[in-house]
């Protein structure tokens, strides 16, 4: 991996490197008009391809949260043009590292010691980048070791980066400024949260002990004698990213067997924790030939306050859909109407949203679920699609939704894409996880 | 008593007093020693000062340079590790430093000659000269006419850089200073490495030429 040979730190750096892109975008807008006025028969994918590059190519430099940032549009892939999605999916993988000095510098200053005194073996150069880390291997004891370190300074810039990124996540996602300063906020606490190291590790023991039980889920034991706040040592997972896994062409009963244990894996969070690992991208799961999954990171949880659980999957039950008056309430509750629309508001954004909800519930509804049925997914994305571009929604002045749903949809799309991806076939039974717990 | 015990008892005044001793004569009475004593080790406060500097930095470069790791760096990581290391020292003594701070950062980019920094200047040039040479061997750094020499001035400055940023950082284990000191040395290097200075001098003449 070549290294990166700068970090654009300060505002004013930072937002140059997103004029020019705008200016970029632009110019790939103009030479696609041209073009078309040439051969009229051109696809729009084309410019979305150009622009995506070029976004990516921004983000990626500026590393951190605007790299956060782009993996969170990546997470949503209806929302965004496929060129766009792809090209973001692959800031799920890698960013340029730091250099080893610093590697070094930052143990002695955390934990008083230099890699070398600590570990039999460490390897100076990264495996692989986290978003606001990195992580190298290293041995002790004859085991194999991943230790995340995180970048220096990387919570100052938090809130430096969300503000310059707003303007392009409201022009890629269509979203009105109303609604981004709700979403944001909510993002911009999520991320503060997740440079916090030493919360990380309490939560990564907490829940990978809670959720120890459920079949064909691996999680590595964590070290706190090797860790500090910017310092995580865990197990090295051995497996596959999703991609590379199934360039292997794993069979379909192991690839439903990490559907299973990816899907019991959320349910229970969801159901029983009530709070849940709501980052699911390709990048923190490995899997491997034999069924099982390995599951780290677990910087970024969302807890799930108790009304909004409640009024959230009481949307899933058949008899209470039924039931107009409380229909509506329950929307109200989720902000997806407020108290003053009009009757037409109403009726409209209601309709909208519960043939969304509707659609993405599908499998809960169900005894078991194929998600490698791809028409289930061009229905939601050419319905997601067929929302953000509507006129009366880009133009609401009102935000339309909690701003606690937007992790519990992103973790639900990320988990449905994981298993889409897998097409893998499951048993998403209500009961599923009642049986596994015992209860 | 020797230079070392000098240097000490010297930041120890200041910092309980916040100022330079009076006079050589009240400094030796209270460490107790005769004042020819007190010349053999140092002409003036000022040579302590200065000498307090270049200690600085020889006790930063003695503990890297006995480093296995370090030997393997290439130069940029060299450079890298010098000032990760330097800015530990110089934490120890981050207060008397701090005491000052004004004279320490009131100079301009372009007049890197704190006084008190003379001699530690003179020892930096030819640490870094070294690590030039090395770098000219590994490729690492390109040489060329006329701007090598500059060089070494170069990164004096970015090693003033540094230390007005430390002085002035207020991040928890001043964290930012160590982002900035990755981002200057990175940025330094891909400036003598690649093409960019070259492409800008060539502009440059071209554009006198022209004319």
């Amino acid at each position: 991996m070549k290294e990166q040979s700068k970090i654009p730190t300060s505002k004013i750096e930072r937002a140059g490197r997103f004029v020019s892109t705008g200016f970029k975008v632009g110019t790939n807008y103009l030479k696609h008009y041209t073009r078309k006025l040439v051969d009229p028969e051109i696809d729009k994918e084309d410019l979305h391809q150009e622009n995506a590059e070029d976004i990516y190519e921004t983000l990626s430099n500026l590393k951190g949260s605007a790299l956060k940032v782009a993996q969170m549009l990546s997470m949503d892939r209806g929302m965004l043009p496929k060129a766009y999605s792809e090209r973001f999916a692959m800031s799920q993988y890698s960013a340029p590292p730091l250099s080893g000095p610093l590697v070094i510098n930052t143990f002695i200053k955390t934990l008083g010691k230099t890699p070398a005194q600590l570990f039999d073996k460490f390897e100076i150069s990264a495996a692989n980048a986290a978003s606001i880390g990195q992580v190298h291997h290293a041995w002790k004891d004859g085991k194999k070791l991943a230790i995340k370190i995180q970048y220096p300074g990387v919570a100052n810039s938090v809130r430096t980066d969300l503000r310059i990124v707003k303007p392009f996540a409201m022009r890629l996602v269509g979203m009105s400024k109303v609604d981004m300063d709700k979403y944001f906020d909510e993002i911009e606490t999520r991320l503060l949260e997740e440079t916090d190291y030493t919360l990380e590790f309490r939560r990564s023991v907490e829940v990978s002990d809670l959720c120890a039980y459920i079949p064909n889920l691996v999680f590595p034991k964590y070290y706190p004698e090797l860790s500090s706040e910017k310092i995580i040592t865990m197990d090295w997972l051995e497996g596959k990213h999703l991609k590379e896994f199934l360039e292997d062409r794993p069979s379909q009963e192991v690839r439903n067997k990490i559907g299973q244990a990816l899907w019991d894996f959320y349910q229970f969070q969801v159901h029983q924790l009530k709070k849940v690992h709501a980052d699911p991208h390709p990048g923190n799961f490995l899997m491997r030939n034999d069924g099982t999954v390995g599951v780290f990171d677990f910087g970024c949880i969302k807890e799930i306050p108790e009304d909004f659980y409640v009024n959230y999957f009481k949307l899933t039950e058949p008899e209470i859909l039924k039931n107009d008056e409380e229909r509506k309430q329950i929307y109200l509750n989720l902000e997806m109407i407020h108290p003053g629309d009009t009757p037409k508001e109403v009726a409209f954004f209601s309709q909208l949203f519960q043939k969304m909800i509707d659609l993405t519930t599908l499998p809960f509804t169900k005894k078991t679920f194929d998600f490698g049925n791809d028409a289930y997914f061009e229905e939601i994305y050419s319905y997601m699609e067929y929302i953000s571009n509507l006129k009366e929604i880009r133009d609401s002045k009102n935000a339309r939704g909690s701003r606690h749903s937007l992790y519990i949809n992103r973790t639900y799309f990320g988990l449905y894409s994981l298993l889409n991806d897998l097409k893998a076939n499951i048993i998403t039974d209500k009961n599923r996880i009642l049986d596994l717990t015992g209860g | 008593m020797d230079k070392q015990q000098i240097r000490d008892a010297y930041e120890l005044y200041w910092l309980e007093n916040g100022t330079r001793p009076i006079s050589v004569f009240t400094f030796c009475k209270k460490l107790d020693i005769s004042e020819p004593d007190f010349y053999n080790e140092y002409s003036s406060f000022e040579a302590i000062e200065k000498d307090i500097w270049l200690y600085y930095f020889n006790k930063t470069v003695d503990q890297i340079q006995n480093d296995e790791t370090y030997k393997r760096y290439t130069v940029r990581e060299k450079l890298l590790t010098f000032y990760f290391v330097w800015v530990q020292t110089l934490k120890e003594h981050r207060s008397y430093i701090l005491l000052h701070k004004k004279s320490l950062i009131n100079y301009g980019v372009m007049q890197p000659k704190p006084d008190v920094l003379e001699n530690f200047r003179k020892a930096f040039y030819e640490y870094v000269r070294n690590l030039i040479k090395e770098g000219y061997s590994t490729h690492e750094i390109k040489e060329r006419k006329y701007i090598s020499d500059k060089y070494v001035h170069g990164f004096w400055v970015q090693a003033l850089f540094v230390l007005r940023y430390w002085l002035t950082d207020t991040s928890e284990k001043f964290e930012m200073t160590d982002a900035a000191i990755e981002k200057a040395v990175n940025l330094s290097f891909k400036l003598i490495i690649e093409n960019t200075l070259d492409s800008l001098v060539d502009f440059g003449k071209f554009l006198f030429t022209k004319k």
